[in-house]
């Protein structure tokens, strides 16, 4: 190359002033070598960013094509709220979200409503920590705005219970005394019968339910058993 | 969640990161936990990042020095395993339209096959975007040293890599 290596690539990269710029592709424009060299190294540039590229979609959000994931502080705060701008925006946070659910680490900015912090983790608290500690899905509290859909013990033993209020749907496991949250999905616009819908209902919600779950759902009577034992 | 808040910014930033991160590492796996370590200490942080200078440099730095800290101790010994399967790999003809995320493996184990430091700068210019001078202030180095890692790191993986 008549040019230097490091010259000839500043100009590929656009990174040279345009007086310097012109006469390096003027260099480039009479040289079949490095003409070349600029097309392979551009293809090899794409291809190499089209690869790469895959994985700045994170895959939670094209497992979650239809639904979001929401904070329940953020749903109540702004409960006529605008929607998320663009997909891209609530894909990238449902993957901070999920991401830091399912590790217990996000430290979460929520203070009140339904969701607790403590300790990195995310806890039920308020209604929604009522409904997991009270309600039977056998016996559904008229009125609640919150209702059980299943209850199971995970692969640790410990009693695991899925929920669906207006907004969201999720699934909860017992931490000690508390209901420590492992996932929290948001339905669709418009999808009223996420309330109705048996939890688990939700595709996603029913793979967690899926990938944590150690055998089958507790019946009514059992339900029942493990309530009065709370729920341990 | 409030949009301009710390949060919902590096929350945006988390695919981004995701793609460094695969550039950095040898697999997924790696990549991924590197990313959640990335996440974990850019929120214990977030003191330390000024508002109104650019939260994706700080992030990326964040992760680039964790990368340092925690694969280039176990790197010595992974490379020595990988090498045989990663040389079959690098430079097997594509063969036709190649779906970019079976590429994807490929420009992994090519990458891997780079110092690192021609590796972060490569992964810094020619997949995240960045400008030269900004890249020279995200690593702490001068221009001639961060343009002479690049031409030698995109010099090798055209070698290994480059289409027929």
């Amino acid at each position: 190359m008549t040019i230097a290596d490091e010259t000839f690539f500043a100009w590929l990269d656009g990174e040279l002033p345009p007086v310097e710029a012109a006469a390096v592709e003027a260099e480039v424009a009479r040289s079949p070598e490095l003409t070349l060299a600029a097309q392979e190294h551009r293809a090899m540039q794409a291809r190499l960013k089209a690869a790469f590229d895959t994985v700045a979609d994170p895959p939670v959000a094209q497992r979650l094509p239809a639904a979001e994931v929401i904070d329940f502080a953020d749903a109540q705060r702004r409960r006529e709220s605008r929607r998320w701008g663009s997909p891209v925006q609530w894909a990238a946070i449902a993957a901070t979200l999920v991401l830091g659910v399912l590790t217990g680490s996000l430290i979460s900015p929520l203070r009140s409503g339904p969701v607790d912090v403590r300790d990195g983790k995310l806890y039920a608290a308020a209604d929604l920590n009522d409904a997991l500690n009270n309600e039977l899905a056998s016996a559904p509290a008229a009125g609640a705005s919150v209702r059980i859909g299943i209850t199971f013990r995970d692969q640790s033993g410990a009693i695991c219970r899925t929920f669906t209020n207006a907004k969201s749907s999720g699934l909860a496991c017992r931490d000690g005394a508390r209901w420590q949250l492992r996932g929290l999905f948001g339905a669709p616009e418009g999808q009223k019968s996420a309330y109705r819908m048996a939890a688990g209902a939700d595709p996603n919600l029913a793979a967690l339910v899926d990938s944590t779950m150690a055998g089958n759902p507790l019946d009514a009577a059992e339900e029942r058993t493990a309530k009065a034992r709370r729920w341990r | 969640m409030d949009p301009s808040s710390f949060e919902h910014q590096l929350g945006i930033l988390l695919p981004r990161l995701r793609r460094f991160a695969h550039a950095l590492s040898r697999d997924a796996a790696d990549a991924d936990d590197l990313t959640q370590a990335t996440l974990e200490r850019a929120l214990r942080s977030k003191a330390q990042w000024q508002p109104g200078t650019r939260l994706d440099s700080w992030a990326y730095r964040i992760m680039r020095n964790l990368w340092i800290d925690t694969a280039r101790s176990r790197s010595r010994k992974a490379k020595l395993e990988a090498l045989p399967e990663e040389a079959a790999m690098v430079g097997t003809d594509p063969r036709g339209a190649m779906d970019a995320a079976i590429d994807l493996r490929r420009m992994m184990a090519a990458m891997q096959q780079l110092p690192e430091e021609q590796r972060e700068v490569v992964a810094l210019i020619l997949i995240e975007g960045f400008g030269y001078r900004e890249v020279c202030e995200m690593l702490d180095l001068p221009m001639g040293t961060v343009s002479s890692r690049l031409v030698r790191g995109r010099t090798r993986l055209l070698a290994m890599v480059g289409e027929q």
